[in-house]
């Protein structure tokens, strides 16, 4: 192309036309995701922290509250402990998802799509139903500790403290790791590994020198989500009673009753500086490698078939690492269907009454929840593709401010969220009468802000790995670049994309501290809201976890569906090894 | 407006709109709640029934979370009642102007259950429900750790209760702070403390979840919490094997209902909370899942068996004290503030100590060793310490650095006394640990 | 290029045994039975999908045929992973590893056999002074042209000193210039490692310029093996004639005429033919072995002669290459230019004449 002069670009009418409008329009959508980030985001937010640098007495601004913050043990322990927390948790949610996503893309494997979507299932944590089930099965009294207290006279701590947050969080993120890293597995040139082993390289050393150096992007992208959701996460070490950490202590003194403390409000500024940090450094750490290995347009690594012994062996991982973090879902199904289960290996008996008590409210929930859960999905993918390709193939002045703006969403406590939106919102009146913060879409979008994060994770770590000369070969031929984004970028980041918009869904399905602000009528509701319900009361236990394994039942089989045509699509790329 | 409506109503806007007038003829109360399901909709579907024209609509929301909501949505409140336990929730929102003043009609209801007022004497929110403080227990799981009948709160501090006792953050739970305050009136400010760390050294966590400490209980994950008595009531009508004891030096204190200031449908909240202190309304309290004592003394006729009566309980009086309500107010913060930075947030060398010195009293018993012994009272003084009396614990100067007020301030600022409070502890307890060690030593 | 040592290099042959391969109801390889002599440059000549990269993949083990037997230097192979087989690949897409310098990668090889670091450091320099990189050790691949990085990817493999080395499409990323000096310098390179090089390509260019001997695949089955001047003269079929050049063929009826064969063309002409091709169908022959006799022009004994017109023609520099419109379909007739020789113009009527010695017959 570089024999093409100025005087061939001035020739062909519109084409300086063209290029200012190229401009034009990415600058166009830069400003509707920045205006949408702000609206939703940026300014709610602002109106709930600014309290963080104002005077508690004169309203005046001061540093005042970030210098007594600093000051402070308990909150310098609980930075410590929160960042302890996270890197464990980051390394054994790895050691979770490294198999999984290893032996499920590089291997035929019967299953494969189901283990992918079991993987998934860990996400959808319901709120107060896992921990509760997670403490049926492990705590100090629960079903694994009470029968190794018979057979053996031990105890293991599983949920005691620090180790007991990081024993939950790795299992309940480690699907970050799985899908973004699967995503990456999938996309690797087949040939990059068999260079490898024809240089002599097999098994783990292969692996480690080769193979995941080269899935880093997607490595990085759900670690770090995993690192920064951990860090910022207040409902798991809440549950199990560690306050010492930083987002606890954020929750606890913005939510308590009758005390002005600006300092929780410096702690969610912390949380938020501390996690857009985290993220440049992850994206620091990526950028300038060139792993882009999507280059003939599909590829992958080749599904090798397995010897018996090296099945065998495969399952049996397998299984064991399913049997650990899907536990908390089956302990769940226990709860649901059990009479009393107090102190004892299991429930005392079992009754389909709590399924007949959720019975007739669950529709209206159910059919909220998905409404809310696909618009969150879309809004996420949507943004996160949109930004992803203004960060990675333009040169959008403050492109990167807002995939930073778009991920700080992940370090606000939805709490603050929530009352940011009504702070805005609630005076605004709608043309049919009510206020706008109680609007149901403002559920949804709330939700798709909170879920924003993952989607972009996933969209950035797919378009890094399709190489730019497959977009420039369509414009070569003639393609503008809209229709280049529509026809080449997009599909080829199908797998991102879905990716994204699994983990939107499946986590804004069961989310609920932003909601717990927004819903103004049960009409409204979703699942995780009415979960709460019931699990307030002693009796309502059983019936919240029927509501509970409802929802994972209902998001999980839509992953499944999501799996199955992601599996399709990339199906045919794969057929044409024979030649 | 619903969903389905605005689905409809993106293509048939008109129509929809005019047609939706007519539906607003059933006219909505929109209730705000923390208590259980259980209740609320009990109480929805009895009034429902008996008012046709009026559709309940119950927002289930946690404490913190209703009063925020409350204040947020305060510019045009689309809630009429707010309906909770903790009282301090209703003094905040009082204090905030939230709540509209509101006279019950005369409902037979006395003023007082011991010395606590049942209904807002400033006529800001009613009781409608008692319910005293309560240590709650798993059977099985005492059983299975052969621990002893607990009657009061000194059992909870028993060597043999270490790390079977459960309670929640007092400020994070309106009910747990009564507890606390009225454990620190009954045996004043020094002994209350020094009863409450031995306690809570015995102590397996401190939720912040008030709802954590009876699920916990009734779970198994621990054997005693300290609970409101309804809890206890209703997870055994729910059938799980726990019991319940209402220590002696405890106090009653009411649930409470109060009608929202300027909501859309006063006049439905003042009939919805007349129907809840009727003798009908009274009686759906009685129900097992709900398991809460009515503020009627005439409602106890009808209760089924096993119910205690509040009203033939003498309380407070039973520990030989009133209970001061202007000095609970008084230092309502601070308390909680206290309790968080001296214990909540130092569980873990106020267990080590504590349990170190069950170690010791273990080994004195069987041989005796005065050096030893001494050794060990010093240790639980230097725990018992406060870094301020009762006197500094009212005074303005406290109350200035944790409230908000638009004076200009010169005392300490609320993160400096926490800070101060914090390493106070920290040291007090690494001393204590220090004597404590040697105690063992010596009696080992 | 400095001198490379060959005598440190050991070197095999290649024995491929009924080798058949399938995915599913499609059979890729049908019982491939070939000897690759040890130190010979061999090439896989093929269209696409004719299996010789599949075979390719085979040798290297990165394919595992139902059935057969593959040998390297002796040793059967497939019982063995590819890790263990001492069999270099370099791939068309070359399959740097982008996370890794280029020294890096030359060594990774080395790394894998847990060599000593200095004598890593020495075998990494020594491939990359023969690839003529040496002083782009420390880039990354992304760094470099194409043809650098077809470099770094041959150093890489050769650097481990294998035993055979495999080349899938070396040159068909490069540029049509690259090319030319690139395949030269392949040939250099085998010829001083005396390396047993087996390379798979489309382009019968290719393989005819550096190859000693070629295998030409179609559809899973190795039409002829040999030379490439035995290929190009003596084809056992219409596909390797028409694959590695262009083929004139005509058809026509072999015939028993008396003690002697005889090839008759529709346009009745008749020519003998020596026993070895009486089961011949087709007649064929290549344009440069043919010439235009113009009318009047007596034909020469002992060649054929088919009349036709001139239909197009060619300006090739060296020769013209004219397309004459007989009974039997187009010919093609390669005519030396000389300066200053006018063309015929199209439609004059000409003879084409082919020595008997230069056509041959091909079954059907």
């Amino acid at each position: 192309m570089s024999s093409i002069t100025k005087t061939d670009l001035a020739d062909r009418p519109g084409f300086a036309v063209r290029l200012g409008g190229v401009a034009f329009g990415q600058y166009a959508a830069a400003g509707l995701i920045a205006l949408f980030l702000l609206a939703f985001l940026v300014v709610p937010v602002l109106t709930v922290i600014v309290a963080a640098f104002q005077d508690k007495h004169s309203g005046a601004f001061t540093l005042i509250n970030v210098y007594d913050f600093l000051r402070n043990e308990l909150f310098l322990r609980s930075f410590w402990n929160s960042l302890y927390v996270s890197l464990m948790s980051v390394l054994w949610a790895t050691v979770l998802a490294l198999p999984l996503a290893y032996i499920t893309t590089r291997f035929a494997f019967r299953g494969a799509v189901m283990i992918q979507t079991l993987g998934i299932i860990p996400l959808i944590m319901p709120p107060f139903a896992g921990a509760i089930a997670m403490q049926l099965l492990f705590g100090r009294n629960g079903t694994v500790n009470l029968l190794l207290g018979d057979w053996f006279g031990i105890n293991l701590p599983l949920m005691e403290g620090l180790n007991g947050v990081i024993f939950v969080q790795a299992v309940h993120y480690f699907p970050f790791i799985l899908i973004n890293l699967s995503t990456s597995l999938r996309n690797i040139d087949r040939a990059m590994e068999e260079a490898a082993q024809n240089l002599g390289a097999h098994g783990f050393r292969l692996f480690r020198k080769v193979v995941f150096p080269l899935a880093m992007p997607g490595y990085i992208a759900g670690a770090s989500l995993v690192f920064v959701k951990v860090f910022d996460d207040l409902a798991t070490p809440l549950l199990l009673n560690v306050q010492d950490m930083l987002a606890p202590q954020a929750f606890l003194r913005i939510t308590s009753i009758g005390i002005a403390d600006p300092i929780g409000y410096v702690i969610a500024v912390v949380l938020i500086v501390f996690s857009v940090f985290a993220l440049w450094l992850a994206s620091f750490a990526t950028r300038g490698k060139d792993y882009a290995t999507i280059q003939r347009g599909g590829g992958g690594l080749s599904k090798r078939q397995m010897t018996r012994l090296d099945a065998v062996f495969a399952y049996g991982v397998i299984g064991f690492i399913l049997a650990i973090v899907l536990a908390p879902h089956l302990g769940l199904l226990l709860l649901s269907f059990a009479t009393i289960w107090s102190y004892a290996p299991l429930p005392d008996g079992f009754t389909f009454a709590h399924y007949r008590t959720i019975f007739g409210e669950s529709s209206q929930l159910i059919t909220n929840t998905l409404i809310y859960a696909t618009l969150a999905g879309i809004i996420g993918v949507c943004l996160g593709t949109a930004i992803s390709y203004l960060v990675a193939r333009t040169k959008v002045i403050g492109a990167r401010w807002l995939d930073f703006i778009a991920m700080s969403a992940l370090a606000v406590p939805g709490v603050v969220l929530g009352m940011g939106y009504l702070r805005t919102y609630y005076a605004i009146e709608l043309p049919w009468g009510g206020s706008l913060a109680a609007f149901w879409g403002m559920i949804a979008i709330a939700l798709g802000v909170r879920r924003l994060p993952y989607a972009l994770r996933a969209c950035s770590a797919a378009l890094q790995q399709v190489s730019v000369s497959l977009e420039e070969a369509a414009e070569n031929v003639g393609a503008t670049k809209a229709r280049t984004i529509r026809r080449v970028v997009v599909p080829l980041m199908t797998g991102g994309i879905v990716a994204g918009f699994v983990t939107s869904f499946a986590t804004a399905a069961v989310e609920l501290s932003a909601t717990m602000m927004l819903v103004q009528s049960t009409a409204d509701a979703p699942l995780a809201y009415g979960l709460y319900v019931f699990m307030q009361s002693p009796a309502g236990r059983g019936a919240g976890a029927a509501l509970g394994v409802l929802a994972v039942v209902i998001v999980g089989i839509c992953t499944y569906l999501s799996h199955v045509y992601l599996e399709r699509r990339s199906a045919p790329s794969r057929r044409e090894e024979g030649a | 407006m619903k969903r389905r409506d605005f689905l409809i109503g993106s293509c048939l806007a008109p129509v929809v709109l005019s047609a939706s007038v007519n539906a607003q003829q059933k006219r909505t109360l929109s209730i705000v709640t923390s208590l259980p399901k259980e209740l609320s909709s009990a109480y929805k579907a009895a009034f429902e029934k008996l008012n046709p024209d009026i559709n309940v609509e119950v927002q289930q929301r946690g404490t913190q979370a209703a009063v925020t909501y409350l204040r947020e949505t305060r510019a045009k409140s689309a809630t009429d009642i707010f309906w909770a336990s903790a009282p301090d929730a209703f003094e905040v929102l009082k204090g905030e102007g939230l709540l509209a003043k509101f006279v019950p009609a005369d409902t037979g209801v006395p003023a007082k259950i011991g010395d606590y007022p049942i209904n807002d004497p400033e006529g800001y929110y009613a009781g409608f429900a008692l319910s005293g403080a309560a240590i709650m227990w798993n059977s099985r799981y005492v059983r299975a750790n052969n621990l002893p009948a607990v009657k009061g709160w000194n059992d909870l501090a028993l060597p043999v209760m270490f790390d079977h006792v459960a309670m929640a953050m007092p400020s994070r739970s309106g009910s747990t702070h009564l507890t606390v305050e009225t454990i620190l009136q009954a045996r004043g400010w020094k002994d209350g403390w020094a009863l409450l760390k031995s306690v809570c050294g015995n102590m397996r966590l401190i939720t912040e979840r008030s709802f954590g400490v009876p699920d916990g209980v009734t779970s198994g994950q621990f054997g005693f919490g300290v609970v409101l008595d309804y809890q206890a009531l209703a997870a055994r009508g729910a059938g799980f094997p726990v019991e319940f004891v209402h220590p002696s030096d405890t106090t009653i204190v009411p649930s409470n209902i109060g009608v929202v200031r300027d909501g859309p449908n006063s006049a439905a909240a003042q009939k919805f909370i007349e129907f809840m202190l009727s003798p009908d309304g009274q009686a759906i309290l009685f129900e097992p899942t709900v398991g809460r004592l009515p503020v009627r003394p005439d409602s106890y006729k009808k209760a089924p068996a096993g119910t205690p009566n509040p009203f033939a309980i003498e309380w407070g009086g039973g520990g030989g004290f009133k209970f001061d309500v202007d000095r609970s107010e008084k230092r309502y913060a601070i308390v909680d503030v206290v309790f968080d930075q001296l214990i909540s947030f130092q569980l873990q060398p106020l267990k080590n100590v504590t349990k170190t010195l069950h170690a010791v009293d273990a080994n004195l018993a069987k041989r005796p060793n005065a050096e030893a012994a001494t050794l060990a009272a010093q240790a639980r003084e230097a725990i018992a310490l406060m870094p301020f009396d009762d006197k500094e614990a009212q005074s303005a100067e406290f109350a200035e650095a944790f409230h908000g007020s638009n004076e200009k301030k010169k005392g300490p600022r609320q993160a400096e006394l926490e800070q101060k409070w914090a390493s106070f502890a920290r040291d007090n307890y690494a001393k204590a640990q220090q004597l404590a060690d040697k105690a063992a030593q010596l009696a080992g | 290029m400095t001198h490379i040592d060959a005598s440190g290099l050991k070197t095999a042959g290649i024995s491929i045994r009924k080798v058949n391969l399938s995915y599913g109801s499609l059979q890729v390889l049908k019982y491939v039975d070939l000897e690759i002599q040890p130190g010979e440059f061999f090439a896989f000549l093929g269209p696409s999908g004719c299996g010789k990269t599949t075979l390719l993949r085979v040798i290297a083990g990165f394919n595992t045929p139902q059935s057969g037997s593959v040998t390297v230097g002796g040793r059967e192979v497939l019982s063995l992973p590819p890790w263990k087989r001492d069999v270099g690949m370099v791939f068309q897409s070359y399959a740097l590893w982008p996370h890794m310098s280029v020294r890096k990668n030359v060594a990774f090889g080395l790394e894998e056999r847990r060599l000593p670091k200095d004598e890593i450091g020495r075998r990494v320099d020594k491939a990359l002074e023969l690839v003529g990189l040496g002083h782009l050790g420390s880039r990354r691949p992304s760094e470099l042209s194409g043809g650098q990085q077809q470099r770094v990817a041959l150093a890489r493999t050769i650097a481990i000193e294998p035993t055979v080395l495999l080349l899938d499409e070396p040159l068909s990323n490069l540029d049509a210039s690259l090319r030319v000096q690139v395949r030269r310098d392949l040939l250099a390179m085998q010829r001083r490692l005396g390396l047993t090089t087996i390379f798979v390509t489309h382009d019968q260019e290719e393989a005819n310029t550096i190859c000693d001997r070629i295998a030409v695949m179609k559809d899973g089955v190795i039409q002829q093996v040999g030379t490439p001047m035995a290929l190009y003269d003596n084809p056992v079929n219409l596909f390797v004639a028409s694959f590695l050049g262009t083929a004139n063929i005509l058809d026509g009826a072999m015939r028993t005429n008396g003690r002697e064969q005889v090839f008759e063309l529709p346009c009745g002409s008749r020519f003998p033919v020596p026993d070895e091709h009486r089961t011949g169908a087709k007649l064929f022959f290549r344009p440069q072995n043919a010439r235009l006799a113009l009318a009047g022009d007596q034909a020469e004994t002992a060649s054929v002669r088919v009349k036709g017109k001139v239909s197009h023609k060619e300006f090739l520099g060296a020769s013209v290459r004219y397309g004459i419109r007989t009974e039997g379909g187009e010919v093609f007739a390669d005519i030396p230019h000389a300066r200053g020789e006018a063309h015929l113009p199209d439609e004059h009527i000409v003879g084409v004449d082919v020595p008997l010695s230069r056509v041959n017959y091909l079954p059907a």
